[in-house]
């Protein structure tokens, strides 16, 4: 069960004026580029991302590490997201929780 | 009468006809027959050279008869007899033989079947033929005056529309307000004009117009007479009046579907219909926070598709009302610009915002509404309680179950039929297996209906958008302009006819007819011939054999069958 809280997204608003993330449509394009075989894929992560399931970004946290920031997915992506930063930014919020840094 | 001189052509139809019928065998088989002239077969007789030689024929031997043997009348009955008509001879004596529909496209794997039965078709056709009567179109004058039932967004675009044209409008609205689905509406999709201030600036327009005459309060209650020039009745609080126009423009409109309480969760508190919320939208359109009913509205669910798309069953609305997502994209666009601090989230089936419409899809996005799919298989299941509880499955996230807490939620339901029995026994106009008025054609023919005179246009013919409704009201009064201004209308002369020594005035037709063409006047029937459809109704309950239809007279049709069966002995 997912726990749906999109307003969970404005932690990255907070840090990024614009997490244009929020423009995706779930085309796939992402997951069918991406050159890492991972167990959970961009587009699905993304999706979690979107509706602030917290708990399954948690879970699914290798794969957020385990991207390369190739950067094959965003040059092809059909709404122009800016995949990289976008998993950037939840490397730093994976990384804040685990120190208990966060602000 | 004139000796009878027939020209028969038999057409290849390049090959459609000519690969299973032997045309030359059809052709020697009627040659030389009594009264005909000239047979000869064309590899296209539609063709334009073709009809020159047929008309050159039809001159050089002064033939008084035509038959062609070809495809369906349906196809080139008019063009032949257009034919007809540029040779100088009267189109009604010309008679199509369908030898391609009932010919060679029936019986393909039978060509020595299909060529007798083609010779004996047409000998039927010289039948008919050969005591065909010059006939001449029924002239109906017009009446510059047209009747729009209905004040909606569609109804008022068709009377300025028409009055922009000349044409005297009565407009009859059954509430006592213009207006329809739009009147107490704020911002509306593409325009963001208020609903409300669009229809107020129409009826501005209207109550300014001389040539535009309302009606509040009032329904259709009676019609009479034919196109061009109808007499039609209006009740208005229990009192007749009779008004005549020549035609009538049906602008009815939909109404917006409700739920029954209990079904998704309707009737408890914080759960609406999209209408509601808008009504709602509009009253209090700059009140901070949002608000609906006293609950504070802080997380807004919409659910697409409620009440639409149904599985089949009886009752089922089957169909897509293709406005609703857009509607429901266009408001969430609405809630984000003026409470920014509101989430939004829409569980969808499929997002059906076409066109340009595209935008308000991508806009809801960017203001970060986030989307929901939801398969009919599962549906969301709404939970009250003081923060309602949404369920779902997301087919985005492989059908993973979804909860989530909402302050509102709107249900996103299309449009459905106003079943009006009175317009409908008045008017007799086609009902669609959804319950709307049908169109002759949704592409071809789109604002007429099989009832001469009388067009539909806006939602009373299927669910639409405002934009779309203007537009074909619009196109409503174009046609009704087209049919008016011409000053007449003609008919075919295909009508019913008395032979008035046979008839005795026993009045069995006259129940039979369901146009009410056949009066008695004295002790005879008379016919109305402007209001004869030529469905021959009246000829077989004729005890006399007094009535017949013209083109299909008891000779013709017995001289008919008989060559028929003759035809089908000799070959």
């Amino acid at each position: 069960m997912i726990r749906l809280r999109p307003e969970w997204r404005r932690i990255f608003e907070a840090r990024e004026r614009d997490l244009d993330a929020r423009r995706c449509f779930n085309c796939g394009t992402c997951t069918t580029l991406c050159p890492l075989g991972l167990k959970v894929l961009p587009r699905e992560i993304f999706r979690y991302a979107l509706l602030g399931a917290e708990e399954k970004l948690r879970e699914n946290r290798e794969a957020v590490y385990a991207c390369l920031l190739c950067r094959l997915c965003e040059v092809n992506c059909p709404q122009g997201v800016k995949i990289t930063e976008v998993i950037r930014l939840l490397r730093v919020y994976l990384a804040e929780e685990d120190l208990e840094v966060r602000p | 009468m004139k000796e009878p001189r027939l020209g028969v052509f038999i057409c290849h139809c390049g090959g459609n006809i000519s690969d299973v019928v032997d045309v030359e065998k059809v052709r020697q088989a009627v040659e030389g027959a009594p009264g005909v002239k000239v047979a000869q077969t064309h590899m296209f007789t539609c063709s334009e050279a073709a009809q020159q030689e047929m008309i050159r024929l039809i001159r050089e031997h002064d033939l008084n008869g035509l038959v062609i043997a070809s495809c369906s009348p349906r196809l080139h009955q008019e063009t032949f007899r257009q034919m007809a008509r540029r040779a100088g001879l009267n189109p009604y004596r010309y008679v199509q033989v369908n030898i391609r529909e009932q010919c060679s496209w029936a019986h393909p794997h039978h060509p020595g079947e299909a060529t007798r039965k083609a010779v004996a078709l047409v000998k039927g056709g010289i039948a008919r033929a050969l005591r065909a009567r010059s006939l001449e179109p029924i002239v109906i004058k017009t009446r510059p005056e047209a009747m729009v039932i209905g004040a909606g967004i569609a109804g008022l675009e068709a009377a300025l529309g028409l009055s922009r044209m000349g044409i005297k409008v009565h407009l009859v609205e059954k509430e006592d307000r213009p207006g329809g689905l739009l009147r107490d509406r704020g911002p509306i999709f593409p325009t963001d004009q208020k609903g409300r201030e669009l229809v107020e600036h129409l009826w501005r327009e209207i109550h300014r117009d001389a040539n535009i005459r309302t009606y509040f309060r009032s329904h259709l209650c009676g019609k009479e007479g034919v196109v061009g020039d109808f007499r039609l009745k209006i009740c208005r609080d229990g009192e007749e009046k009779e008004i005549r126009a020549g035609a009538i423009v049906v602008a009815t409109g939909a109404r917006p579907h409700t739920p029954q309480p209990g079904e998704w969760g309707y009737g408890s508190e914080g759960v609406c219909t999209l209408y509601e919320f808008l009504l709602h939208l509009a009253e209090h359109p700059e009140e901070k926070p949002l608000f609906y009913r006293g609950r504070r509205v802080r997380r807004l669910v919409y659910v697409y598709c409620v009440g639409s798309r149904e599985p089949a069953g009886e009752k089922a609305r089957t169909y897509c009302s293709r406005y609703c997502c857009t509607a429901a994209l266009y408001t969430a666009c609405l809630v984000h610009s003026r409470w920014p601090e509101v989430t939004q989230v829409h569980l969808y089936r499929d997002i059906r915002s076409y066109g340009k419409y595209e935008k308000y899809y991508r806009r809801a996005l960017g203001y970060g509404s986030v989307f929901v799919r939801y398969s009919p298989q599962s549906p969301p299941e709404i939970h009250p309680g003081g923060r309602l509880r949404v369920r779902v499955r997301d087919l985005l996230t492989a059908k993973q179950e979804i909860e989530l807490e909402a302050d509102l939620v709107c249900l996103v339901t299309g449009l459905e039929p106003v079943h009006s029995p009175e317009l409908l026994e008045h008017l007799k106009l086609p009902v669609g297996k959804e319950g709307f008025f049908q169109e002759v054609h949704p592409k071809l023919r789109p604002v007429e209906t099989m009832a001469d005179g009388v067009f539909i246009c806006g939602c009373a013919q299927g669910p639409r958008t405002a934009e779309e409704s203007a537009a074909s009201g619009l196109a409503a009064a174009a046609k009704v302009g087209a049919l008016l201004l011409a000053g007449e209308v003609k008919r075919e002369p295909l009508v019913a006819e008395v032979i008035e020594e046979r008839c005795d005035g026993c009045g069995e037709c006259v129940a039979a007819c369901p146009y009410g063409a056949l009066e008695l006047s004295g002790d005879r029937v008379r016919v109305r011939e402007s209001l004869c459809k030529g469905e021959g109704a009246c000829v077989p309950v004729c005890p006399q054999e007094a009535l017949q239809v013209r083109g299909y007279e008891h000779e013709t049709i017995k001289a008919l069958i008989d060559s028929l069966a003759e035809g089908l002995a000799d070959a």
